[in-house]
């Protein structure tokens, strides 16, 4: 869920820069660590970035409301590629968004990246590398990480409107409330379908290209073979 | 299936102007938008802008209409919020849901009416540097900042490769439809699913295959862009000049200013 430019009152949209611009920094540093040891892995981080951008352009189906409404695709990125390299791919991809597609905007960029390539993201990792660690099912943890993340990256929206605009009775907590209602009706059916089209698209990853995921720590080879001789 | 602004951009004449100087203008408009207090201010950077991109930069009326009315969903539900449950003042009208009075506030209205029309104004200046710049333009733009050089490399080449992941979505999506794939939810699931893999795969060897052809031909981790030299004309800055003094003397006058 995108805030669009302007919307976001003087001193909000600055302190949301505040937050996210450290944390965009480190994942930077990060990235050119990784860039330094291993020069290939530029090409595919522009290529998984740019998938995030595509995946996220593509409307879901929704059944429970008519409208349609797009993925965030950076769950999936996370559980990939770790939140700090997943939280630079976001700025980008929000950038893009604000600029090829008029989603978003320019001032709210910084509490757009906190909502959706920080939070978000950062949310999925610890979910999935967590539950993976417990020995939860592979699929089950994916859908719960990617609906997890679109859950946090839409109350953390919501918690930013209300900060912004809090309500005149009951402050802060009652106009967090009347958005995170009112925006339910869309986000929530969105989470889940989100999290079934992530587990579903690793599924068929297992199946044709597994090594990718051995390759990026996903899974190690041992969990691979078992999910493929349980499919058998 | 996505409607990419950049694609009118690169047709625009404006693209042939100063960078710098539209980077500007934008920024501006921008900041005063969003820090005025009446609604006065980001209505009349609405117009001026909406007139630029649309008079100087050749953007069809009608396309530039349908723009302006994307983020209509999201922002007006939320004014509609904010229009209800914030401020003080005067109950302009109220009326009863199942015990509950929602009333409108002379103060939530206002806040509402400010709120969506610095949304506008935000928004025409954000139309207007992506329907006239077109991203090859900002990367010089980047690259002249101080980003870290693997940032930049990384934005451009992923900035290639959402064209070519778009063409293929759209081939499939089309094969898929025409074949009824998208007929009701649980086959519009299943279709979106597979296009989902099949981009994923298809991706990740793309960047393999890239890897390979930029490395044969002596990649170093920089790609040099030549940068055009477009001098700022008298005219434009007379314009830019005295469009910038409009706003801040209106922003002046109608500061705190409302409407009811």
């Amino acid at each position: 869920m995108h805030i669009f430019e302007g919307f976001l009152p003087t001193p909000w949209w600055q302190i949301w820069f505040a937050v996210s611009i450290p944390v965009i920094m480190y994942g930077m540093y990060q990235m050119n660590k990784l860039v330094s040891q291993r020069r290939e892995v530029v090409p595919l981080l522009a290529v998984a970035g740019a998938f995030i951008f595509v995946l996220s352009s593509l409307k879901l189906p929704s059944a429970v409301t008519m409208s349609s409404s797009h993925p965030t695709g950076t769950g999936m990125a996370a559980i990939l590629f770790g939140p700090a390299i997943t939280s630079v791919l976001g700025v980008i991809v929000l950038l893009y968004q604000s600029l090829f597609l008029a989603h978003g905007g320019l001032t709210t960029l910084g509490a757009n990246t906190a909502a959706m390539a920080i939070i978000g993201p950062v949310v999925a990792y610890v979910f999935y590398r967590s539950a993976s660690k417990a020995g939860m099912n592979f699929y089950l943890n994916v859908f719960l990480a990617t609906a997890l993340a679109d859950l946090a990256t839409y109350v953390v929206t919501s918690v930013q409107l209300a900060l912004a605009f809090p309500s005149e009775v009951g402050g802060v907590y009652a106009s967090f409330t009347k958005f995170a209602l009112i925006f339910a009706v869309t986000q929530i059916p969105l989470a889940v379908v989100e999290g079934a089209l992530t587990a579903l698209i690793m599924k068929y990853v297992v199946q044709i290209k597994s090594e990718v995921l051995v390759d990026l720590n996903v899974l190690s080879s041992a969990a691979v073979t078992k999910i493929k001789e349980a499919m058998e | 299936m996505v409607n990419i602004l950049d694609d009118y951009a690169l047709m625009s004449p404006l693209r042939y102007r100063n960078n710098w100087l539209k980077l500007s203008i934008v920024t501006f408009g921008i900041l005063t938008g969003v820090s005025s207090t009446s609604p006065f201010t980001p209505l009349l950077i609405a117009l001026c802008m909406g007139f630029a991109t649309v008079y100087f930069g050749r953007i069809p009326f009608k396309f530039y209409l349908k723009l302006l009315a994307l983020p209509a969903g999201f922002v007006l539900t939320s004014a509609v919020i904010i229009a209800f449950f914030f401020g003080t003042g005067d109950i302009l009208f109220s009326f009863d849901v199942s015990g509950y009075t929602l009333a409108v506030k002379s103060g939530g209205l206002n806040m509402a009416l400010l709120v969506l029309s610095r949304t506008i104004g935000g928004m025409s200046c954000l139309f207007f540097l992506s329907l006239t710049t077109p991203m090859v333009e900002l990367f010089a733009v980047l690259k002249a900042t101080h980003f870290p050089d693997s940032f930049v490399e990384i934005a451009m080449m992923m900035y290639r490769y959402i064209f070519v992941f778009l063409e293929v979505a759209m081939g499939i999506r089309y094969a898929q439809t025409v074949r009824l794939g998208y007929r009701d939810f649980r086959t519009s699931f299943r279709s979106l699913v597979m296009l989902g893999t099949n981009l994923f795969i298809r991706s990740w060897e793309q960047g393999e295959k890239l890897y390979l052809s930029m490395n044969s031909r002596c990649y170093d981790g920089k790609m040099i862009l030549l940068e055009e030299k477009r001098p700022v004309r008298m005219p434009e800055v007379l314009l830019t000049c005295s469009y910038f003094a409009l706003v801040l003397s209106v922003f002046y006058l109608t500061r705190g200013i409302t409407l009811i």
